[in-house]
C-alpha cells in the first residue's frame, strides 16, 4: 500500500495521538542539579570542588593511608633487609641489579630490580591506579563525565578538540595507554593526532603521580601548572598548525542516577588488571635495564656528553641522564630516581617537567604505533620540538625570575 | 507576580512555610562566604589562622583551592535563596551543601587515613589513644559548616512529601 505525503502524516498524527502523552514536564531535583553542573557560571565552581575532592582523596588514601602508613613500613622496614641478607653471597653486578645500592636503607634509593622495583609497583602505583580509577568510576556511573564534557567544550574547541576528549585526558591521568585508545572516540585524524600527542607530553599518569606525590609533596601544583599551560599552549599550536577539521559535536547527557556496585567493580577489575600487565614488566625491566647501563658506564658517558645541553639549556644537572632514559621505560620510575639526585628545588622541579614531557614511556609508544606510524612519527616530531622549546622556556623564566 | 515562578505543586506546599528556610540559608550562606574569603585571606598572607577551635590553613592545598569552594557554596547559598521553593533556586542551595559536603567529606577522609597507621617507629595500627586524637580540634571552618548544611536534607525530603 503506498500512501501519499498527506495520508503519511495523518497517520503519524493518529498514532502520536494513540501512543505519545501529552503534558506539562515538572523539573525535578535532580533535573535542576544536572542543568547547574552543565553551565559554565555555576558549573565551574562545581567542578573545581569536584577536581579537589578526587585530589584530596587520592592523596590521602594513596600517600598517606597506604604507601606512607604501611608500604613504606613494610618494604623500608622489613623487606628490604630481608632482600639484602637473601642475595648476599651473589655476585657484586648482579646483587646491584636485583638489591641495588647495598647501603641503602631504603626502596627508594636502593634501586634494585626486586626492591626499588617492586616498592614502586606494589607500594606505591597500585593504591594510586586503584583509587584513582575506582573514582572516575564512580563519576563515570554517576553521570558527570558527559556533563563535564559539556562544561569543557568551549575550551577543549579553541585547542582544536571538543568536549568529549576530556574522557581520554583524565583517563591518562590514571594511564595513558588506554588513553590513547580512547581517543578514538573523536571523529578526525587531527582530533585523535592532537589528543594523542598532547596527552602523551603534558599529561602524568597515576603512577608518576603517585611517585611525585611522594618525592616533591610541596611543589607538585606548580609541576601541574607547568603541564596544564604547556598542553593548552602546544594544543592551540597545533590546531593552528595541522589541517583538518574540528567538527562540533552533540553529547547526550544522561540524568543523574546511583552508581551499582556492579558496574563500579566491572570497570575497576578490568582497569587493574590491564593496567598491570602493563605496569609490572616494565617497572622491573626499567629498573633491570637502568642498573644494567649505569654497571656498564653508559649513563656516565651519556651523561658527559649530553651535559652541555642538560646544564646550558635546561638547568639540571647532567645526572638527569640516568632517570630521563628510565622514564622511557616507566615515568614513575624515573621521577623516584630523581629524588636521590641532589638538586635545588627549582632543579627538581625542572627535573620532573622534563621527564613527564621528554618521552612517552614505551607502553604508550606502542600503543601509539598501533594508531599508525605516520602518527607516531608526527607526535615525536612534536616532542621533541616541544621538550626544547619548553624545557628552555622554563629555563629562560626561571634565570629571569632568579631561581635558575 | 512573584507566584507564577511557582509550580501547581509549589503553590499546594505553601511558599510561606519556607521562610524559615530563606531565612536560615541566607544566614549560613553569609557565614560560609565569610569562612571562604578568610581562607583566601589566609592563603595570602602565607600563615594559618586560628580561633579556638577552629583554624583555617594557609597554604595552597587545602588552604587556597578549598577556601575558593567554601566561597563558592556561599555563594551558591545567596544565590539560592530568592524564590527559595522554586526548583531551580532550591537546587542552587543544594548545590551548597553538595560543595561543603566535598570540602568537609575531604577532611574527615583525610583524618581517617592519617588516624589509622602508627607511624614510622610505632606499631602496625594507631593505639587507640592516638586514633582519637587524631581527631581532636582544631577543625577547619568546612567541619563546621557541615551539621549546618545539612539541614537543606530535611528541605529535600519535606518538598518530596509535597
Amino acid at each position: 500500500m503506498k500512501l501519499n505525503v498527506d495520508e503519511r502524516w495523518n497517520l503519524i498524527e493518529k498514532i502520536s495521538k494513540k501512543t505519545v502523552t501529552f503534558g506539562k514536564y515538572q523539573h525535578t531535583l535532580k533535573d535542576a542539579v544536572g542543568e547547574l553542573t552543565v553551565k559554565p557560571l555555576t558549573g565551574i565552581p562545581i567542578a573545581v570542588a569536584i577536581l579537589y575532592g578526587f585530589w584530596s582523596i587520592f592523596g590521602s588514601f594513596a600517600g598517606t593511608l597506604c604507601t606512607d602508613g604501611f608500604f613504606v613500613k613494610i618494604f623500608d622496614g622489613h623487606f628490604l633487609p630481608f632482600m639484602q641478607k637473601v642475595f648476599t653471597g651473589l655476585p657484586k653486578w648482579l646483587y646491584y641489579i636485583f638489591v641495588g645500592d647495598p647501603l641503602a636503607d631504603n626502596c627508594f634509593e636502593a634501586f634494585g630490580v626486586l626492591t626499588s622495583g617492586l616498592f614502586l609497583a606494589i607500594g606505591v602505583v597500585l593504591p594510586a591506579i586503584f583509587i584513582f580509577y575506582l573514582m572516575l568510576a564512580l563519576l563515570e556511573d554517576i553521570g558527570y563525565m558527559p556533563r563535564l564534557a559539556v562544561l569543557i567544550d568551549t575550551v577543549l574547541h579553541k585547542i582544536g578538540l571538543h568536549g568529549y576528549a576530556i574522557v581520554p585526558t583524565i583517563l591518562g591521568l590514571g594511564c595513558n595507554v588506554p588513553a590513547v585508545t580512547a581517543t578514538r572516540i573523536l571523529e578526525t585524524r587531527k582530533q585523535r593526532f592532537i589528543a594523542m600527542t598532547i596527552m602523551a607530553i603534558f599529561i602524568p599518569c597515576g603512577a608518576q603521580l603517585g611517585i611525585m606525590e611522594e618525592v616533591i609533596p610541596d611543589t607538585i601544583g606548580l609541576v601541574l601548572l607547568y603541564l596544564i599551560t604547556g598542553y593548552f599552549i602546544f594544543g592551540f599550536i597545533l590546531n593552528k598548525m595541522l589541517p583538518g577539521r574540528s567538527p562540533e559535536i552533540l553529547i547526550d547527557v544522561p540524568p543523574y542516577q546511583m552508581p551499582t556496585r556492579r558496574n563500579v567493580v566491572r570497570k575497576l577489575r578490568m582497569r587493574i588488571t590491564s593496567f598491570f600487565k602493563v605496569a609490572i614488566p616494565f617497572v622491573l625491566l626499567g629498573c633491570a635495564l637502568v642498573n644494567v647501563l649505569y654497571l656498564a658506564g653508559v649513563i656516565e658517558w651519556l651523561g658527559n656528553v649530553l651535559a652541555p645541553v642538560f646544564i646550558g639549556w635546561f638547568g639540571v644537572p647532567k645526572e638527569t641522564v640516568g632517570p630521563l632514559i628510565a622514564a622511557f621505560l616507566r615515568k614513575d620510575l624515573a621521577v623516584a630516581q630523581l629524588s636521590a639526585i641532589e638538586m635545588t628545588k627549582y632543579q627538581m622541579i625542572m627535573a620532573v617537567v622534563l621527564v613527564s614531557i621528554y618521552f612517552p614511556c614505551v607502553a604508550t609508544f606502542a600503543m601509539m604505533l598501533r594508531e599508525g606510524w605516520r602518527e607516531l612519527l608526527g607526535a615525536l616530531a612534536t616532542l621533541v620540538v616541544t621538550v626544547f622549546l619548553y624545557g628552555g622556556l622554563m629555563h629562560l623564566i626561571g634565570i629571569v625570575l632568579g631561581v635558575a | 507576580m512573584q507566584t507564577s515562578n511557582y509550580t501547581s505543586t509549589e503553590r499546594r506546599s505553601g511558599v510561606n512555610k519556607n521562610k524559615f528556610g530563606r531565612v536560615y540559608f541566607g544566614i549560613l550562606g553569609v557565614v560560609t562566604l565569610f569562612f571562604g574569603i578568610m581562607d583566601l585571606v589566609a592563603t595570602l598572607r602565607g600563615e594559618s589562622i586560628t580561633w579556638g577551635i577552629l583554624e583555617i590553613p594557609g597554604d595552597i592545598f587545602p588552604g587556597g583551592w578549598g577556601g575558593l569552594i567554601v566561597l563558592f557554596a556561599g555563594l551558591f547559598y545567596l544565590a539560592g535563596i530568592r524564590n527559595f521553593f522554586q526548583i531551580h533556586q532550591f537546587s542552587k542551595v543544594v548545590m551548597g551543601s553538595i560543595l561543603v559536603w566535598i570540602m568537609a567529606g575531604c577532611d574527615i577522609f583525610a583524618w581517617i587515613t592519617e588516624s589509622i597507621p602508627g607511624g614510622e617507629e610505632g606499631p602496625w595500627l594507631n593505639p587507640w589513644g592516638n586514633f582519637l586524637g587524631t581527631f581532636a580540634p582544631p577543625y577547619t571552618p568546612a567541619i563546621f559548616l557541615l551539621p549546618f548544611s545539612l539541614v537543606v536534607i530535611y528541605f529535600i525530603y519535606q518538598r518530596r512529601r509535597t
